[in-house]
C-alpha cells in the first residue's frame, strides 16, 4: 500500500496541500486533474525526485519520505518518456539492470522477456530517435519494468499518442498491471483514459485533493461542484427560489443530475406520476456518435444525453417543446 | 533529382535569400584565403628551408603543441565540473561566479599577462607560491600553461555549461529512479549527452592556447630554446627583419591548426561548435 500523510510541497506560487491518500496494493490508480493541478509534482514526490516540505510517504508500511529515488523500488515513466537519446532501445532497457549489477546472461534474459511482452523485440537494435510514439512508449515502459519495481508511476503515458493507439496502449497497461500484479499510479487529465484502466481514482485541483474513490462514485456522487464539472456533468444547480426540486438530501444546497439520467417525454404524454417535471424547449443538439447531446431551455437550463432511438422517437428539433423529468433518486446533492 | 523532389517548393524570393546568405559566406572565406595566399606568395624557398632546418623553430613547434594540448586537458578537467555546477545548482553568488567565468574572455591579452606577472612577483601570496612552495611560473615553461589556461579555459567552461543546459534534467531524473546515484547519472547520462559541447569547447580552448602571444611575451618572455612558442617566434623573427621567415612560421601555425582541427572534427564525428 502507498500512503501519504499531510503531504505538502511548494514550488513558486504553487502549493500541494495537505494531501492524505491511501492507494491499496496491486491497484490501478488514476490521479486525475486539469493541467497545473499538481499531478506530476505528486508523482515526483512519490518517487523521490522532489522533497516534500511537510508530510510523510509510506510504501508497504515503510517511511520513504527521505529515501533516495533508487532505493524506493519504484518504476517511473515520465511524460514524453525521456528515453536516453544516446543509447539504443536495448541499452535503454538494460540501463537499470546494469545499475543493479546482475550478470549479463540474466540481464539478457530479462530484456528478451520484457521486449517480447511489450512486442518490441524487433526494435532492440534501433536508435530511440527513430521510433514512433507508441514504440517509444513501450520502450520507456520496458525500461521501467525490467528492474521489477513494486510500484509503477506513469505520467500522462498515452497523451502523446493518437486516439486509436491510446486505447490499445491503455488495454495493454491494464493487462501488464494485472499480469505483474503491480501497484500502478497513472496520472492523466483525460476521463476516457481513466475509465479504460482505473480501479480507483482521485481528482486533484490546484494542489488540493478533491475526492478519492471508484470512478463510478466520482461520476455519480461527486463531493463538490469541481468534481461534478470535471466528470463532465453540466446540470449543476444550487437551491433556487422559483424551482423546487424533490431530492434525497434536502439539507445540502448543491445539486447535480447526470445528463444521461434526465428523462425526456413528448409534451402530450401523461406523466403525472413523475416528480420534478418541467416543460422545456430544445435549444440545440449535437450528435456525438454514441449519444446525442441536447440542450434544453426552461425553468432550469439542462443538458440531456439521448440514445439515438430516443432521439428519433422524440423527433428532436430546435424550438420544439418536451417534458423533462429529473427523477429524485438520480439527483445527487453536495455542499457547494 | 531525388533531393530536388524531397525539398519544399521554392519561390524566386527563397532563392535570392539563400544566395544572399551564401554570398556573405563566400566573401568571408575568400577574404581569409586571400590573406593566406598573399602570405604564401611572400615566402621564398630560403625562408621555408630556414624554418625546416632551425632547431629553435622545431623546439618552438613542439613547445606550442604540448603546452596547448596540456592546457586543453586541464581546462576540460575544470570545465566539466564547473559547467555542470553552473548549469544544475542554484547557490548564493552563482550569477557572480557565472560572470567571473567569462571575464578572461574579455581581458585584453596584455592585461592577462601583466596581471599574472604582478600577482606572482608583487603579492605575498604569489611570492609564497613561487619562493616558498618552489612552484615557479614567471619566465618558466609552467608559466606558458598557466597563461594559456587563464586566457582560454573560459571557452571550455562556457561551452560545457551550455552543453549541460541543453541536457534535459528528466534524463537524469529517470536515471535516478533506475538505480543511479547522482554521480552515476552524471557519468552515464549527462556527460555523454553533453560530450559534443565539451569537445567543441576543447577545440576553441586549444585554438586559443595554440595561438596565444601577448600574455606569454610579458609573463614568460621568449627565450630561445626555453620558453619560445611559435607565436613568439613569429614576433622574434619579424622584430629582427626576417619577414619571410616570420610568415613561413605563421604558415606553419596555420597548417598545424588546420590539421589539428580537421582531425578533431573527423574523430569527434558529429561535433559542432555551439558558442
Amino acid at each position: 500500500m502507498i500512503r501519504t500523510e499531510k503531504l505538502e510541497f511548494t514550488i513558486g506560487d504553487f502549493n500541494l496541500r495537505d494531501l492524505n491518500l491511501e492507494i491499496p496494493e496491486k491497484t490501478y490508480f488514476v490521479m486525475l486533474g486539469p493541467p497545473g493541478s499538481g499531478k506530476t509534482v505528486f508523482l515526483e514526490c512519490l518517487c523521490g525526485l522532489k522533497r516534500p516540505r511537510q508530510g510523510r510517504i509510506f510504501i508497504d508500511g515503510k517511511n520513504v519520505t527521505t529515501l533516495e529515488p533508487r532505493k524506493r523500488g519504484i518504476g517511473y515513466v515520465p511524460q514524453d518518456y525521456a528515453l536516453f537519446p544516446h543509447l539504443s532501445v536495448e541499452k535503454n532497457i538494460a540501463f537499470g539492470l546494469r545499475n543493479a549489477g546482475h550478470d549479463s546472461r540474466s540481464n539478457r534474459r530479462k530484456i528478451t522477456q520484457i521486449a517480447e511482452m511489450l512486442t518490441i523485440s524487433g526494435l532492440l537494435e534501433r536508435n530511440v530517435t527513430d521510433l514512433s510514439g507508441g514504440e517509444k512508449q513501450r520502450t520507456a515502459l520496458a525500461r521501467a519494468l525490467v528492474v521489477e519495481p513494486e510500484v509503477l508511476l506513469l505520467d500522462e503515458p498515452v497523451c502523446a499518442l493518437d486516439e486509436g493507439t491510446r486505447q490499445t496502449v491503455c488495454a495493454m497497461l491494464l493487462d501488464i498491471q494485472r499480469k505483474l500484479r503491480l501497484t500502478v499510479i497513472h496520472v492523466s487529465h483525460n476521463l476516457e483514459e481513466a475509465f479504460s484502466v482505473a480501479d480507483r481514482a482521485a481528482i486533484l485541483n490546484q494542489g488540493i485533493l478533491q475526492q478519492v474513490g471508484p470512478l463510478g462514485q466520482l461520476l455519480r456522487k461527486p463531493q463538490n461542484e469541481f468534481v461534478a464539472r470535471f466528470m463532465r456533468c453540466e446540470n449543476i444547480f444550487t437551491e433556487q427560489q422559483d424551482v423546487k426540486l424533490a431530492r434525497p438530501h434536502p439539507g445540502k444546497a448543491g445539486m447535480m443530475i447526470r445528463p444521461e439520467n434526465i428523462l425526456l417525454l413528448p409534451i402530450d404524454e401523461c406523466g403525472t406520476e413523475y416528480e420534478n417535471q418541467f416543460i422545456v424547449e430544445i435549444a440545440r443538439y449535437r450528435d456525438f456518435g454514441a449519444y446525442v447531446k441536447v440542450e434544453l431551455a426552461g425553468p432550469l437550463n439542462l443538458v440531456a444525453h439521448l440514445t439515438h432511438a430516443a432521439f428519433e422517437r422524440l423527433q428532436i428539433e430546435p424550438g420544439r417543446q418536451v417534458k423533462a423529468v429529473l427523477p429524485p433518486q438520480s439527483i445527487h446533492t453536495f455542499h457547494p | 533529382m531525388s533531393n530536388a523532389c524531397n525539398s519544399p517548393l521554392r519561390s524566386w524570393r527563397d532563392i535570392v535569400f539563400a544566395a544572399a546568405a551564401l554570398a556573405f559566406l563566400i566573401v568571408f572565406v575568400a577574404f581569409v584565403l586571400l590573406l593566406i595566399i598573399a602570405d604564401a606568395f611572400y615566402i621564398d624557398r630560403k625562408a621555408v628551408l630556414t624554418v625546416i632546418n632551425s632547431g629553435f623553430i622545431r623546439h618552438a613547434l613542439w613547445m606550442s603543441l604540448w603546452t596547448s594540448c596540456l592546457t586543453t586537458l586541464i581546462a576540460v578537467l575544470f570545465a566539466v565540473p564547473i559547467g555542470y555546477s553552473l548549469s544544475r545548482y542554484r547557490f548564493p553568488g552563482r550569477a557572480l561566479a557565472d560572470t567571473i567565468v567569462d571575464l578572461p574572455i574579455v581581458f585584453p591579452p596584455l592585461v592577462a599577462g601583466l596581471t599574472l606577472l604582478v600577482f606572482f612577483s608583487q603579492t605575498d601570496f604569489g611570492k609564497w607560491i613561487q619562493n616558498d612552495l618552489g612552484i615557479e611560473f614567471v619566465f618558466r615553461k609552467k608559466g606558458i600553461i598557466l597563461c594559456q589556461f587563464l586566457v582560454s579555459a573560459s571557452f571550455a567552461i562556457r561551452s560545457a555549461k551550455i552543453a549541460f543546459d541543453e541536457v534535459d534534467r528528466r534524463f537524469e531524473n529517470v536515471a535516478l529512479t533506475l538505480g543511479c546515484t547522482r554521480f552515476r547519472a552524471f557519468r552515464r547520462v549527462s556527460l555523454p549527452l553533453a560530450l559534443n559541447g565539451v569537445i567543441a569547447g576543447a577545440i576553441l580552448t586549444w585554438a586559443r592556447a595554440f595561438g596565444l602571444f601577448g600574455p606569454l611575451l610579458i609573463f614568460v618572455g621568449s627565450f630561445r630554446g626555453r620558453t619560445e612558442v611559435l607565436s613568439t617566434t613569429v614576433f622574434l623573427e619579424q622584430s629582427v627583419g626576417n619577414i619571410e621567415v616570420a610568415l613561413a612560421v605563421a604558415m606553419l601555425m596555420i597548417v598545424v591548426a588546420v590539421i589539428a582541427l580537421t582531425t578533431i572534427h573527423l574523430v569527434g564525428g558529429r561535433t559542432q561548435v555551439k558558442l
